[in-house]
């Protein structure tokens, strides 16, 4: 029975292990994102951050899709904050887990 | 100078030949400046070659520009400190005046309007510097010079109009008012990162010229950092303009 305990609390950490590690992607709804400048400008601004591993900006549903490293994330406020630093508004921030 | 020429055709013959050496002497000097003055500014555009054309960048990003067209040539490098700010050098060489600006010039995005589809802004700039004439009666004369400005633009991903206003003062050698109004629209809508291409009308502005109004048909691409316009005018002269941001 102590058996069983310890082996399910090490499945339990390793699982909530690989949660924790798991890169997430933030995908944002940005207002005034018409052209190739605008869509380097915040390439540009969120790609100095460490906590990004890559980001990709379709100018078609102006949404930008930051894929974050390993363990890392920026919060929802920094984002915004970054995205209006940058001169453009955030219309909505979504999360998901990377597939 | 030539009128002058004319004028002293009446004097004795010796008199005359010496007015022609005078002359000669004065027009190749004033063409090796000009040699080594569109050298320079090759060389300067040749620098820029490899980014985009606004006038304030991202954030701690920066801007070299070059701009050729009928009236004046000039080259502008920018850092923006952010989105908002952007502090520079300014280069110009205006052809008919003869004479050149060398100033650091302060760009400022005033207002910044973001729809869904579209974006308009409203800039403010101003340049401090000086003046160097390189002929006419100013001939060799610096004086303190300066410009202030204003510039709108809306836009949307197939269409482009653009408004900018522009004050210049140069004590003796110069000093006016400019303004210049695009209209443009992209045959195609490019995706991010792809090749943008935007067919434009230029009208210019110079309420003081000889020629005031002037048209100017051109094409800009852009693609990745740089982003080129090339074009020509209704009197034939070409324009071509350079930006590569970094």
């Amino acid at each position: 029975m102590s058996f069983l305990r310890t082996l399910l609390a090490a499945a339990a950490l390793t699982v909530s292990m690989a949660y924790a590690s798991a890169s997430q992607v933030v995908s944002v709804q940005v207002n005034g994102l018409v052209c190739d400048f605008c869509a380097r400008s915040l390439e540009a601004t969120f790609g100095k951050r460490p906590e990004v591993a890559s980001i990709k900006v379709d100018l078609d549903t102006k949404l930008i899709s930051i894929a974050m490293n390993e363990g890392q994330d920026i919060d929802d406020t920094t984002i915004r904050e970054t995205v209006i630093d940058a001169g453009f508004e955030v219309v909505a921030i979504e999360r998901a887990a990377a597939p | 100078m030539a009128g002058c020429l004319h004028v002293r055709g009446a004097d004795p013959p010796m008199l005359n030949d010496l007015w022609d050496i005078i002359v000669m002497i004065d027009e190749r000097r004033r063409i090796r400046r000009r040699a080594r003055l569109s050298g320079v500014a090759a060389l300067l555009a040749l620098a820029a070659q490899p980014a985009q054309a606004r006038l304030v960048s991202w954030p701690e990003g920066s801007m070299l520009m070059t701009a050729n067209d009928s009236r004046a040539y000039s080259l502008m490098y920018s850092y923006s400190t952010d989105a908002r700010t952007a502090f520079g050098y300014t280069l110009e060489y205006w052809r008919e005046a003869d004479w050149q600006f060398h100033g650091v010039q302060a760009n400022r995005l005033l207002k910044r309007w973001n729809f869904p589809d579209a974006q308009a802004n409203i800039y403010a700039f101003g340049a401090v510097g000086g003046a160097y004439s390189t002929g006419g009666l100013t001939d060799g004369d610096w004086e303190p010079a300066g410009f202030v400005g204003v510039e709108a633009d809306v836009e949307d991903r197939r269409y482009y109009a653009s408004y900018e206003a522009r004050l210049y003062e140069a004590g003796s050698i110069d000093g006016f008012f400019m303004q210049k109004a695009r209209i443009g629209i992209a045959p195609y809508v490019a995706k991010f990162n792809e090749t943008h291409l935007w067919l434009l009308l230029q009208v210019d502005h110079y309420p003081e010229s000889d020629d005031p109004v002037e048209f100017t048909a051109f094409v800009r691409v852009f693609k990745g950092n740089l982003w080129a316009e090339a074009g020509v005018s209704d009197t034939g002269e070409p324009l071509f303009n350079i930006t590569f941001q970094f």
